[in-house]
């Protein structure tokens, strides 16, 4: 092996190792969700992580239910999403509950009145 | 594309104001370092794009009714500004619906996961590289360089039998990829640039189908099979055709994602009898050749911010040549990836992938392995 190979094998290394050891998840630790949650979080890590990561959704700054039930039904209509009719709703329950607690930029939960069309 | 881009922008500067319509606003960005170990030929040439390069793309989806729909994206790579997508879905049922506007056409499955937020590596796998590949000039891309928007109609659809099977289907008439008379191959880049893709260039849409199957088999796998067609002409006069195939297999065991695809191209050319060509031509004036294209990948996520993949890709193009090509009668290329992303941030990951290559031809310098690697970090919202 050159020395420049060597020099691009190393640093190829460290940049991992940096990175490895800034890693964060792209979707939430279940053991931090609350019981009767983690089911419906299971539902959604698993169907919505086929085609994309997690973060897409979590990110996507959609905060009312309405809004999320369009979104999840347009995810279920895509070719082979393997979003059956009754994955819907533990989606939707969860996204419910991530769009009440997540946090926000300004340091505070979302406005559940956003919500209260199912509430 | 400047109008298009300002629409786009005007959109999405709306989307928290007004609560009225539904709208999604996403966008992704990925920066790519190739590094390559002989990044020019005996010519002196250089035979990828090696260095940085970025590609950029923003989205709005907005649901304008219930049934009605509207998708507009922009993005900027190799081509500079293009849209690739801006089209209406008027949705009858789950089962009928109609897009009308500017797509991607159903086919294969890699398709639904070009953008580069989407898939674990920095390039995309062979039978639908768009200029990633080491020697992709002679190669002319992939066998499909994805995405391929072109403008027209698709009828498309889903429909779930009970909670565990699927069903996909689409037929479409778009206007076609396009080409020259004398055009030895497809010329991809009219299809992109918007200084060409409003108009045809011969009046006659070219027309394809697909239809896939997704199995459920237990509460975290499935399997899905499709089959993907398309046919049509490409030069001015409507005599050369082009057709294309391809099957693809996915599944997903756990976290475990398996994904097979196979292409192939028949495209017809004519024998410029001001060229000089490696195999005796037809008399005819008229030839064609094959081209396919395959890719058997794995994606392991390891934690929930790395995922390593592996994956085996290539092509083989079977057909005459013109003399001054480094391609022969019969030419092949495959590729050995080793790769991994790690999330440094939700939405935001790093991309690092190794590639071995191999090409049959020029005898026995194929049997000296090109390697290259990407290093790239992608951002979605």
């Amino acid at each position: 092996m050159s020395a420049d190979r060597a020099v691009l094998v190393v640093a190829l290394l460290a940049l991992l190792a940096l990175a490895c050891a800034a890693a964060a998840g792209e979707g939430l630790d279940p053991s931090q969700l609350p019981a009767d949650t983690r089911d419906d979080y299971a539902v959604f890590a698993r169907r919505c992580s086929k085609c994309h990561s997690l973060a897409r959704a979590l990110n996507s700054g959609i905060d009312r239910d309405s809004w999320w039930e369009a979104y999840v039904n347009r995810m279920r209509r895509q070719p082979g999403s393997g979003i059956a009719p009754g994955d819907v709703q533990p989606i939707l329950r969860f996204l419910h509950y991530y769009t009440l607690t997540r946090p926000r930029g300004d340091g505070a939960s979302a406005d559940g009145a956003l919500l209260s069309e199912r509430e | 594309m400047r109008q298009a881009l300002l629409a786009l922008i005007l959109l999405a500067a709306s989307a928290r104001s007004a609560r009225a319509i539904e709208r999604n606003f996403a966008g992704s960005a990925q920066i790519d370092y190739h590094w390559l170990q002989h990044e020019r030929n005996d010519q002196g040439t250089r035979t990828a794009l090696d260095g940085v390069t970025a590609e950029v793309a923003l989205k709005v989806a907005i649901d304008v009714t219930e049934k009605l729909s509207a998708n507009v994206k922009v993005c900027h790579g190799c081509h500079g500004f293009e849209l690739p997508m801006a089209y209406f879905d008027l949705r009858l049922a789950d089962e009928l619906n109609l897009r009308i506007g500017r797509f991607s056409p159903s086919f294969g499955n890699f398709n639904l996961r070009h953008d580069p937020a989407n898939h674990a590596t920095s390039d995309k796998p062979l039978p639908y590289d768009m200029g990633r590949m080491i020697r992709w000039a002679p190669w002319n891309m992939g066998v499909l360089p994805s995405p391929f928007p072109d403008n027209g109609l698709e009828i498309n659809g889903t429909h779930w039998f009970g909670e565990r099977v699927q069903t996909d289907w689409a037929v479409y008439a778009v206007a076609g990829f396009r080409g020259e008379a004398n055009s030895l191959d497809l010329d991809w880049s009219r299809s992109l640039s918007s200084a060409t893709f409003l108009v045809d260039n011969n009046g006659r849409p070219t027309v394809g189908a697909r239809f896939a199957l997704t199995v459920r088999l237990g509460e975290a796998n499935d399997l899905s099979l499709g089959g993907s067609g398309m046919h049509g002409t490409f030069d001015p006069g409507n005599d050369l055709a082009y057709s294309i195939v391809g099957a693809d297999l996915t599944g997903r065991f756990h976290r475990t994602q398996v994904r097979a695809e196979y292409l192939v191209r028949r495209q017809a050319f004519n024998e410029d009898p001001r060229l000089t060509f490696k195999a005796p031509t037809t008399g005819t004036g008229r030839d064609h050749f094959d081209k396919h294209g395959y890719y058997l990948e794995v994606e392991q996520p390891l934690t929930d911010a790395v995922t390593v993949l592996a994956r085996a890709d290539g092509l083989y193009r079977r057909g005459n040549v013109t003399a001054d090509s480094p391609l022969t009668t019969r030419s092949a290329v495959f590729r050995y990836t080793a790769g991994l992303t790690v999330a440094l941030q939700p939405g935001f990951r790093l991309k690092l992938s190794g590639e071995g290559w191999a090409f049959s031809d020029r005898f026995p310098e194929h049997q000296r392995w090109e390697l290259s690697i990407h290093l790239g970090v992608v951002g979605t919202f």
